[in-house]
């Protein structure tokens, strides 16, 4: 059963944390937001907190409170995740003049960043398409994948067995990030951190995108060499249990 | 030396994965076990004799993981396999089990020290799950303490919620306690009185990514006491360790009595069967648990297993295996110090588990146990390591050789 906190903070955190990345790579988003100046925040009644900032071409996110030209708030983690699947409307506590935003260019936006997430076999013969998808499905899985050690009930047990220390996640040539745990409680960050005790790494993009996309069995792919595992191997054992909820939640 | 290579083994392996689960599945398979990196390693074999094995590309290892313990005399060793082969000629697989089950089990019996019955299966899972479902007839209670960290097979009850497959009801009943601590072993037992039938332990502590750990002084005999007051059965899984440290059982070696042994690896040499003893006390419970399995009876792997252990007490090989364990530990330890780094040496010399202690990430550790293998020493990284009765001293002089060289290599690298 999918639980709705962990599933609030994956749409938040995982998915439309995404929109940075979606403006960095696609060059339609990124021209959407060239003349904007608005920042959106989400505010989930018994739920995670956030802001979307669109700063002339450029996206960021913060979990750090402060001031917003758009307020949305939702009754529940429910309710948000009902909102993310169509089928619910925010409550706007401010910025009615920049409802255009959100009704138009916003939807826009997220309409794009779905068009990235759900790939078919077409959209990924074209190269760009399958970059952007690739490192799009890369942070969405493994920002899942931290929300659900972090919330979820069993993800609680796997995440609490996983030792202290950084976990570091590359493709070659590709998107890094890395997870940082410490005393059952996980942070995924971009990039390469200084210090590492294990380390998972895909051969190339068509590898990690393959394995994302469930085209081929990651563990086919660690017998192979294609995925690289080296390290503190308890971290990684207990980190792809995790990552083997992902589906459930992002599915 | 020249590195070796494996175009053969990857050839086939590719072949594997088309039509197995991970090309290869389990322990013996680069996905689940400790294989790191990947390509450091021969997949497939093509013969084994003695301490070595051969991979399909012709290279020749010295074989320090022995199948991850069945191979206890020798790969092929002439006198358990013309055993098979005699009975083989009689008969194997039959409907009515060969005479050959009883002489088994009445060398088992003589030759176990707390045995007084014992019951035979195929895998030491097998035997693992049977001791709790005896333990549970025997007392008609449900909860099972067990070590944190602790290996006793792959049944359910046996990992841990969270894992793929598993429900909470499989692992309701278990408990946890840490090695060697009595006192909290005390404290549940107090916490919950008259509902533990049974605690399970390895004789040693042996998990992976970890430093063994003997169990400290007076450790089991307080165990042994407290599972007799409070009327709990005390089973011990031996699988691992059984025959290697003391062919009257692990128990008999930590000098305390326990109520079911579990042996498994060493028994046959490699033909496949495990076995459970126990007391008088546990015969009418063992004997009323339906437990069985098609190929559990089956009589080749029972003549192997009496030739096997018949020649492990001529020859006292658990002897052979630690004098053996201690001389390759030990030279190991001084390569790493002659090269700039520690390696730690933990658990029983004929059962080791080795790791450098220079990093933390235990990077170190796999690069130069990767070189060890390119070189014809088969060690994985993070597993307890077994030692057989066919290593001569010059393999391990060999071995010694090869590990200087990969501790060399590890040098230039990390070390300049």
């Amino acid at each position: 059963m999918k639980d709705a906190l962990t599933m609030a903070n994956i749409n938040l955190f995982a998915v439309l944390q995404n929109l940075v990345e979606l403006c960095k790579f696609d060059e339609s988003s990124k021209e959407l937001i060239q003349d904007q100046q608005i920042t959106i925040s989400f505010t989930i009644k018994n739920g995670p907190y956030a802001r979307l900032i669109f700063d002339k071409g450029k996206c960021s996110f913060t979990c750090k409170h402060g001031k917003s030209n758009i307020k949305l708030y939702f009754k529940s983690p429910e309710h948000f995740n009902q909102m993310i699947e169509g089928k619910a409307n925010p409550i706007p506590l401010k910025g009615f003049t920049h409802l255009k935003f959100l009704t138009n260019d916003f939807i826009t936006l997220t309409e794009r960043l779905s068009y990235y997430l759900r790939p078919n076999d077409e959209l990924l013969k074209n190269p760009t398409y399958f970059k952007i998808n690739t490192y799009l499905s890369a942070y969405a899985a493994f920002y899942a994948l931290g929300e659900i050690g972090n919330t979820d009930p069993i993800g609680k047990m796997n995440a609490g067995r996983i030792p202290n220390g950084n976990i570091m996640i590359a493709v070659d040539q590709g998107p890094a990030l890395y997870i940082e745990a410490g005393d059952g409680k996980l942070n995924v960050r971009k990039g390469i951190p200084k210090q590492y005790r294990a380390s998972m790494t895909f051969k190339n993009l068509e590898t990690a995108n393959s394995i994302l996309n469930g085209k081929i069995d990651s563990y086919s792919c660690i017998a192979t060499g294609d995925l690289q595992m080296r390290g503190f191997i308890p971290m990684l054992d207990n980190m792809n249990k995790l990552l083997a909820q992902v589906p459930f939640y992002l599915s | 030396m020249e590195p070796y290579k494996y175009p053969k083994s990857k050839e086939l392996f590719q072949r594997a994965l088309k039509v197995l689960p991970s090309g290869v599945y389990g322990h013996l398979g680069p996905a689940e076990s400790c294989f790191i990196p990947v390509d450091a390693y021969p997949v497939f074999s093509s013969k084994a004799k003695g301490a070595y094995f051969w991979d399909v590309d012709g290279n020749r290892f010295i074989d320090y993981m022995c199948a991850y313990g069945p191979n206890v005399l020798g790969y092929n060793d002439e006198d358990v396999d013309q055993a098979a082969k005699e009975q083989l000629k009689l008969s194997n697989c039959v409907t009515s089990p060969s005479s050959v089950m009883v002489d088994l089990a009445e060398l088992m019996v003589d030759t176990v020290e707390m045995a007084d019955w014992t019951f035979f299966a195929k895998n030491g899972g097998d035997t693992t799950s049977f001791a709790l479902m005896i333990a549970r007839a025997a007392t008609g209670r449900k909860k099972v303490v067990l070590v944190k960290g602790g290996y006793h097979g792959v049944a359910p009850w046996t990992q841990k919620l969270g894992y793929p497959g598993i429900t909470p009801e499989d692992v309701d009943n278990n408990l946890y306690v840490n090695w060697n601590d009595y006192e909290q072993f005390e404290r549940i037992v107090k916490e919950h009185k008259g509902e533990i039938a049974c605690f399970l332990a390895t004789p040693y502590h042996h998990p992976i990514f970890e430093d063994n750990q003997l169990p400290e002084k007076g450790y089991w005999q307080k165990i042994r006491n407290l599972c007799t007051k409070e009327g709990i059965v005390l089973a011990i899984d031996d699988v691992r360790c059984g025959f290697r440290l003391d062919v009257k059982g692990s128990d008999h070696y930590f000098g305390f009595k326990a109520d079911l042994m579990c042996f498994c690896k060493a028994l046959g040499n490699g033909f496949n069967f495990s076995a459970i003893c126990g007391i008088d006390d546990l015969k009418d419970a063992a004997a009323s648990v339906m437990y069985t399995g098609s190929y559990w009876l089956s009589a080749v792997p029972f003549a192997a297993g009496i030739a096997t252990i018949n020649k492990l007490k001529t020859i006292n090989g658990p002897e052979i295996m630690d004098k053996r364990g201690v001389a390759l530990t030990t030279g190991l330890k001084d390569a790493a110090k002659a090269n700039g780094f520690n390696l730690k040496i933990s658990g029983h010399p004929s059962m080791w588990y080795m790791r450098i202690t220079d990093d933390n990430s235990l990077m170190l550790h796999q690069e130069w146990v990767a070189e060890c293998v390119r070189r014809g020493i088969f060690f994985t990284n993070h597993h307890n390591l077994f030692m057989n009765c066919a290593v001569s001293e010059e393999d391990i002089d060999y071995s010694l050789e090869v590990a200087d060289e990969a501790f060399r290599i590890l040098h230039s690298r990390h070390r300049m």
